[in-house]
C-alpha cells in the first residue's frame, strides 16, 4: 500500500534521512521506533508532504505521492495525526471532529464513524462543547486521533502518540489504538519513541537512528534484540 | 597598517570622494529647484540614517521616526517664532529635545515585542499630530530677518543650505561608520539576529537598544529642524505626518539596510524622482510622491528584500570567488595558548550547585525539583528522552527562564535573579540549538560578539576572538569566510568559539553534535575533550547517546521533569529506571522476564 | 436647567453616539480581526481598503447613480453592502498576487526582514492605494448625502442620528452574518481552522494557500462595508484610511488578538471612548484620546480583552 524506497531528506545542512526504505501492507500494523533525532518525525512529514525529500521515491496504491500536493493527500485516504496533537484550540470538540471529516469520504460516512470515534473516546462525546485547548494532554491526543478517524482513512499514521503524556495515559492510548486496527482492519504506520508499546502489537516494525533504518524484522526478532537497546542508550 | 585600519581609512577616503563630488554637482547646477532637491536628498538621506541606526542595525522596526523629525522641527521652530532664538542654537536644541524624547519614548516601548513596537512607534507621531494641530501649529512660517539674515540662519543662496546639509549628513555618516566597527554596532546586529542568544552571549541588550534610540532620535530631530529652516513654513501635517515615518523607512530599505550607504543611495535614487515628477506632474496627477514611494517599497521588497547596496554587494563578492571579506582580523598576536581559563578554584569541588530547582507552566511541571552538582573540570551530561525538561533546565540556569523555586550557586554566588547576560559575565557560556550566525559577515565577525564582555577594550575583544578561534581551530583561512558558506559543523564549531571567547569556566552546550555524520562528530568531539582538558567545566545536553557515553564524565538523568539517576555513563545505562524511561516499561518487564 | 442636568444630557447623548459608531467601528475591527487572525501580521493597508469601500459606495449611489433608483433610503445602504464584494475582490487580488509572496515559507530570507517583510510591503500598498486614491478620486472630500445623514430620531431627550442608527443596525446584521458564516459553514470552519493552526489545517485537506487568500478578501470586504456605511455620516477624502488604522488597531488589541468576537467588542469600546471623549477634551484630541488608549492597552494587558494567552509568532 505504502511503499518507501531509498528516501532521502536534508535540511538545514543536516542530513535527517539517507536512504530509508519502508513497506506497509493493507491491514498491517508497523512501527517505526528509534531514539530521539533519528528521524522518525522526519519521515512521517516527508509522507505527509510537509518537507520535501531531496531523493527517492514515495508511492501510495500505486500512485506517486511527491506529485500530490499535502492538502490533496488526506483526500487520498490518509489520516495523519501529528506530533504533540495539533488540535484546533480554538474550536470545540465537535469542530476539530467535522474538520477531520472535511475529506470527501468523510462526509460521506459522517453519520457511521461519529458513533465509532464516540464509542472508542467516550470522553470526547462527554466534552464535546468543549474548547480543544482546554482539554488535557491526554484528551487531546484522543481528539486528534478522533480527528484523523472521521476522515474515513484507509491509512492512519500516528506521530509519536506518547509525548509528553504520563505513562498511564499512554497505556490507554495504546490500547484503543491496537482496537482501531483490530476491530477496523485499519492500516496502522506508527512512529513512536518508547519502544515496548510500539512494538507490541505491530506486525512489522523498523529501528531508525540517525537517518538510517539500521533492523527490520517482526515484533518478537525486534523486542529480544540487544542492538535496539543499543541504538537507544549507546551500550 | 592592519587590515582593519585599512579598510576604515577606504570608507573615510569614499565618503570624501562623495562629499567632493556632491560639492560640484551642487555648485555646477544653476536652477534652483534642483539645488533645493540637492539639499532635500541629504536631509532624507539623514533621516534614513537615523532610522538605520534603530531599525537598520537592530531589528526594531519603527514606523515612527516622524516623532523625533517634528520635536526637533518644532523646538527650533517655536524658539524662532516664539522666543526669537536663532536657529544655530535651536537645531542643536531640537536634537537635544530629540534625545529626551528617545528616552521617554524608549523606557516604555522597549519592553515591547514585534508587531506590538511597530505600532506604538506609529501611535506617537500622530498622536503628537493632533495635539499640535489642537495647540494651533496649524501652519507657521518661519520670520524673515532681513537685517541679521547669516545670523538666523537665512541665506538668498540656497546653496548654502545644501552645504549645511551636507555637513550634517556627513557626520551622521561618519557616526554610523564607527557604530557599524565598534561593539555598540556589533552588538545591535546581534540583537538582531538573535537576541536570546546575544543576551547569553553577554550582550545586555536594553541598554544598547536605548542608546540605539537616542542617538537615533537626536538624528531625527537635526534633521527635522534643518527640514523646517529649508521649507520656511511648518505644518503638523509635513512634520508628523505618516509620510515623513514613511520616507524614513523606504530610503534605507531602499538602498540597503543595516549599513550607512544605504539611506544615502536610497535616497539619492528616490528623492529626485520623486520631486521630479511631482513637479512635472504634480498638477494632472497628485499625489504622484507616494505612489513613486510606495512602489518602490513593494519592487524592493520582493526582489531585493535587504535593499539596493547589498544585492549589489553579493554579485560583487560571488564574483571574486574565494577572496576574504575586507578583513578585520587583527595580525598574528604574540598572545596565544596562555591563558585559557580563569583563576579557578581547586577541580573536584561543585562548580555549579543546583539546589531543588523547579519550574511549571501553567500546571505542566517542567522540571521539578531537581538538584545537581556539577563538579568543576568534569564533563557532565544531562540526559533524558524527549521532553523531559533538559531545555527547560538549561534556560533556567542560564537566566531565560524564572525559577519557580530552589537555588542555583556558581562558585559561592546565587545566580536565580539574575539576568542572561549578567550570568555570561560571571563566567558561564552557552551554545544554542539552532545556530543563527550572521550570514553576510566573516566568522571572526560572528565570534567578536562573545568578547565584548569579557573585554573592556574593543581591541581586547579582537584578541579574545582569535584566541578561542585558535581553540576550535577555526583561525587562518576559516576565520575570514563569510558565514553563510559553511558546513554545518564549522557552524557549530564558530558557536562554540563565540561562547568560548570571554574564557568562561562553566560552558553549556545545548545538543552541539545533533545530526553531524561520523566523522563530523570526532573532530566536534575531540575539540571539546581539549577544552575541557584546559580546565573549562563542560554542561553538555545531547541525543547522541554512542558520542555521550564516550565524552561524558558524569551523566544526570532526566524524565518528566524529575532527576531519575545520576552517576558515571556505564551505571546510568544499566539503570532499571533510566532504561524504563528511554524504552517503556514493557521493555523493563520482558527484559526481566527472559532474565528471570 | 441645571449644570447637572446639562451634563447628564451631554453624557447620554455622548453614550448613545459612542454606541452607534462603536457598533460600526466594531464591524470595522472585525474586518481587521479576520486578517490579524489568519496573517498575524499587521496590515497597514487596512485603513484604505475601508477608504476603498467608502468610494465605492459613493460611486455606486451619488457618483454614477447606479443605485439611485433604490431611492434614498435603501440606496446608500445597498450600495454599502455592494462595496463588500467588489473590495473582496481587490483584497483578495492584491493577496495572491503580492502579499502571499512574502507568506510562510516563500519568505525570502533575509538578514533584517523576516516577518517584517510582511508589514512593510503593506505600508507600500497603503501608500500605491491612497496615493493612487488622490490621483483618481480627486482631494476633494466627499460625502454619501442623504436625508437621513442630517436627520435625527430623538427618543426621551437623546438623539439619534438616522444614517449612523441605520448603520448601526446594519453593521450588526452583518456581524452577526459574519458569525454565523464562520461558525457553521463549512468554508467558514476551514477558514478558522486555517488560521488556528495552519499545519493540521493541511494535514485535514484544507488548502491553506487558498484559505488565507480568502480569509483576507473577507477582512478587507468587511471593513469596506463599514466604510461604506460610514460614508452617509461623514465627509472623506483618499487619505482617511491612515486615520482610521489606529483607531482600528486600538479596537482590535482591546479586544485581544486572534478573537473576531473580541474585535467587535473592541471597537465598539473604541467608538464609545471617542464620543465620550468629547466630555472632557477638545473635539480636535478625540482620537489623542483613542491612541492614549491603545498605548495603555499594550503597555498594561496586551492580551486585551479575550485574547488567547499565547501567541503565535
Amino acid at each position: 500500500m505504502l511503499k518507501i524506497r531509498s528516501l532521502s531528506v536534508a535540511y538545514g545542512g543536516l542530513q535527517a534521512l539517507s536512504e530509508v526504505s519502508l513497506d506497509v501492507e493493507r491491514g498491517q500494523f508497523v512501527a517505526v521506533v528509534g531514539p530521539n533525532g533519528a528521524g522518525k518525525s522526519t519521515l512521517f512529514k516527508a509522507i505527509s508532504g510537509t518537507v520535501t525529500p531531496s531523493s527517492g521515491a514515495l508511492t501510495y496504491n500505486g500512485r506517486d505521492l511527491l506529485s500530490v500536493a499535502p492538502a490533496e493527500r488526506a483526500q487520498l485516504g490518509i489520516a495523519h495525526v501529528p506530533e504533540g496533537r495539533q488540535v484546533f484550540a480554538s474550536m470545540t470538540v465537535m469542530e476539530n471532529l467535522e474538520m477531520g471529516a472535511y475529506t470527501r469520504n468523510g462526509r460521506a460516512r459522517w453519520r457511521e464513524l461519529l458513533p465509532t470515534i464516540f464509542a472508542l473516546f467516550p470522553v470526547l462525546a462527554e466534552r464535546r462543547d468543549q474548547l480543544a485547548g482546554t482539554l488535557s494532554g491526554g484528551e487531546q491526543q484522543m481528539l486528534a486521533i478522533g480527528r484523523g478517524l472521521a476522515s474515513g482513512p484507509e491509512l492512519l499514521m500516528l506521530d509519536e502518540p506518547s509525548m509528553g503524556l504520563a505513562p498511564t495515559i499512554v497505556d490507554a492510548i495504546f490500547e484503543r489504538i491496537q482496537q482501531v486496527h483490530r476491530d477496523h482492519r485499519l492500516t496502522i504506520l506508527l512512529v513512536e519513541q518508547r519502544v515496548a508499546e510500539a512494538l507490541e502489537s505491530c506486525d512489522r516494525g523498523y529501528v531508525l537512528e540517525t537517518g538510517r533504518v539500521v533492523l527490520q524484522g517482526s515484533h518478537d526478532t525486534l523486542m529480544s534484540d540487544a542492538r535496539v537497546r543499543r541504538a537507544y542508550l549507546g551500550m | 597598517m592592519s587590515a582593519q585600519r585599512r579598510s576604515l581609512m577606504w570608507q573615510y577616503i569614499a565618503i570624501g570622494v562623495f562629499a567632493v563630488v556632491y560639492l560640484l554637482v551642487g555648485f555646477v547646477v544653476r536652477n534652483s529647484y534642483y539645488q533645493l532637491i540637492m539639499t532635500l536628498v541629504l536631509i532624507w538621506a539623514t533621516m534614513g540614517l537615523s532610522w538605520n541606526m534603530l531599525s537598520g542595525y537592530s531589528g526594531m522596526i519603527s514606523f515612527g521616526h516622524a516623532s523625533f523629525f517634528g520635536i526637533g522641527g518644532y523646538t527650533m521652530t517655536i524658539a524662532f517664532v516664539d522666543f526669537g532664538i536663532t536657529p544655530w542654537i535651536g537645531i542643536p536644541l531640537g536634537v537635544i529635545t530629540g534625545v529626551i524624547s528617545g528616552v521617554i519614548i524608549g523606557v516604555p516601548t522597549f519592553r515591547l515585542r514585534g508587531h506590538y513596537f511597530a505600532l506604538s512607534m506609529l501611535a506617537y507621531p500622530l498622536a503628537l499630530l493632533y495635539v499640535f494641530e489642537w495647540l494651533g501649529y496649524q501652519e507657521v512660517s518661519l520670520p524673515m530677518k532681513r537685517d541679521a539674515p547669516a545670523l538666523y540662519a537665512q541665506f538668498s543662496d540656497p546653496r548654502v543650505y545644501m552645504v549645511l546639509a551636507l555637513g550634517l549628513t556627513i557626520l551622521c555618516m561618519i557616526m554610523s561608520l564607527h557604530v557599524e566597527r565598534s561593539r555598540f554596532g556589533m552588538s545591535l546586529l546581534a540583537i538582531k539576529q538573535n537576541e536570546p542568544a546575544a543576551e547569553a552571549a553577554g550582550i545586555n541588550t536594553l541598554r544598547w537598544k536605548m542608546m540605539a534610540m537616542m542617538v537615533s532620535a537626536g538624528m531625527a530631530a537635526a534633521a527635522g529642524g534643518l527640514y523646517a529652516l529649508v521649507l520656511l513654513v511648518v505644518t503638523p501635517q509635513t512634520m508628523f505626518g505618516v509620510l515623513t515615518s514613511a520616507q524614513a523607512l523606504i530610503f534605507a530599505l531602499f538602498g540597503g539596510v543595516g549599513t550607512f550607504w544605504g539611506p544615502v543611495i536610497g535616497a539619492a535614487i528616490l528623492v529626485p524622482l520623486a520631486e521630479t515628477l511631482h513637479a512635472e506632474l504634480g498638477h494632472i496627477i497628485p499625489g504622484i510622491q507616494g505612489v513613486v514611494y510606495g512602489s518602490a517599497i513593494i519592487i524592493i521588497i520582493l526582489l531585493a528584500p535587504d535593499g539596493i547596496y547589498w544585492r549589489i554587494r553579493d554579485r560583487l563578492m560571488q564574483r571574486r570567488l574565494g577572496a576574504p571579506a575586507p578583513s578585520l582580523v587583527p595580525e598574528p598576536i604574540a598572545a596565544r595558548g596562555a591563558d585559557t581559563g580563569r583563576a579557578r578554584s581547586s577541580p573536584g569541588q561543585p562548580l555549579l550547585r543546583l539546589d531543588g530547582v523547579s519550574r511549571a507552566f501553567g500546571g505542566l511541571k517542567a522540571v521539578d525539583d531537581v538538584s545537581i552538582s556539577v563538579v568543576e573540570g568534569l564533563v557532565h551530561g544531562i540526559i533524558g528522552p524527549n521532553g523531559a525538561g533538559k531545555t527547560t533546565l538549561f534556560n533556567v540556569v542560564n537566566g531565560f527562564l524564572a525559577a519557580g523555586a530552589g537555588h542555583i550557586d556558581f562558585a559561592g554566588a546565587e545566580l536565580v535573579g539574575l539576568k542572561p547576560h549578567e550570568i555570561c559575565r560571571r563566567g558561564i557560556g552557552r551554545t544554542f540549538q539552532v545556530v543563527r550566525a550572521f550570514p553576510r559577515m566573516t566568522v571572526f565577525q560572528n565570534v567578536i560578539v562573545g568578547s565584548y564582555v569579557g573585554a573592556a577594550t574593543d581591541a581586547e575583544a579582537e584578541r579574545l576572538a582569535f584566541a578561542a578561534l585558535e581553540r576550535v581551530g577555526l583561525a587562518d583561512q576559516q576565520a575570514n569566510a563569510i558565514a553563510r558558506g559553511l558546513t554545518m559543523k564549522q557552524l557549530r564549531l564558530m558557536e562554540l568559539a563565540r561562547a568560548l571567547a570571554p574564557r568562561p569556566r562553566l560552558l553549556m552546550l545545548d545538543e552541539i553534535l545533533a545530526g553531524l555524520g561520523h566523522d563530523e562528530l570526532e573532530d566536534i568531539l575531540r575539540i571539546i575533550r581539549q577544552v575541557n582538558r584546559e580546565g573549562v567545566t563542560i554542561v553538555i545536553i545531547e541525543h547522541t547517546m554512542q558520542a555521550m557515553v564516550k565524552l561524558a564524565d558524569h551523566f544526570s538523568v532526566l524524565d518528566h521533569g524529575k532527576l531519575i539517576a545520576s552517576g558515571p555513563p556505564a551505571e546510568v545505562v544499566r539503570n532499571p529506571a533510566v532504561i524504563e524511561a528511554y524504552l517503556g516499561k514493557k521493555w523493563m518487564d520482558r527484559a526481566k522476564n527472559t532474565v528471570a | 436647567m441645571t449644570d447637572l442636568q446639562w451634563f447628564f444630557i451631554n453624557f447620554f447623548q455622548a453614550l448613545a453616539a459612542g454606541l452607534l459608531v462603536g457598533g460600526i467601528y466594531g464591524l470595522m475591527c472585525v474586518g481587521l480581526g479576520i486578517i490579524f487572525g489568519v496573517m498575524r501580521v499587521v496590515n497597514f493597508a487596512h485603513g484604505d481598503f475601508m477608504m476603498l469601500g467608502m468610494y465605492v459606495a459613493y460611486y455606486l449611489f451619488t457618483g454614477f447613480g447606479v443605485l439611485l433608483f433604490l431611492g434614498p433610503y435603501a440606496g446608500p445602504i445597498v450600495a454599502a453592502a455592494l462595496a463588500g464584494p467588489i473590495v473582496f475582490v481587490i483584497g483578495w487580488l492584491l493577496h495572491r498576487y503580492l502579499i502571499a509572496r512574502v507568506t510562510g515559507t516563500r519568505v525570502v530570507s533575509a538578514e533584517a526582514e523576516g516577518h517584517y517583510t510582511q508589514i512593510i510591503l503593506t505600508l507600500g500598498i497603503a501608500l500605491v492605494l491612497e496615493n493612487g486614491g488622490l490621483i483618481l478620486f480627486g482631494s476633494k472630500p466627499l460625502s454619501v448625502q442623504t436625508p437621513m445623514s442630517r436627520e435625527s430620531w430623538e427618543v426621551a431627550f437623546i438623539f439619534f442620528n438616522q444614517a449612523r442608527t441605520v448603520g448601526f443596525v446594519i453593521s450588526i446584521a452583518f456581524a452577526i452574518g459574519l458569525y454565523l458564516f464562520l461558525s457553521r459553514t463549512n468554508l467558514g470552519k476551514a477558514l478558522r481552522a486555517a488560521a488556528d493552526n495552519p499545519i493540521a489545517a493541511a494535514y485535514v485537506g484544507v488548502d491553506v494557500d487558498r484559505s488565507h487568500g480568502i480569509a483576507f478578501g473577507l477582512g478587507c470586504g468587511i471593513t469596506a462595508i463599514a466604510g461604506g456605511l460610514i460614508a452617509s455620516s461623514q465627509s472623506f477624502q483618499p487619505y482617511i484610511g491612515f486615520d482610521f488604522v489606529i483607531v482600528m488597531y486600538a479596537g482590535v488589541v482591546l479586544g485581544g488578538m486572534g478573537s473576531i468576537l473580541g474585535a467587535f467588542w473592541g471597537g465598539l469600546t473604541i467608538g464609545l471612548v471617542q464620543q465620550m471623549s468629547t466630555l472632557i477634551l477638545p473635539y480636535q484630541l478625540q482620537n489623542t484620546a483613542i491612541f492614549v488608549v491603545f498605548l495603555l492597552i499594550i503597555f498594561f494587558r496586551p492580551r486585551g480583552m479575550f485574547g488567547r494567552v499565547w501567541e503565535r509568532t
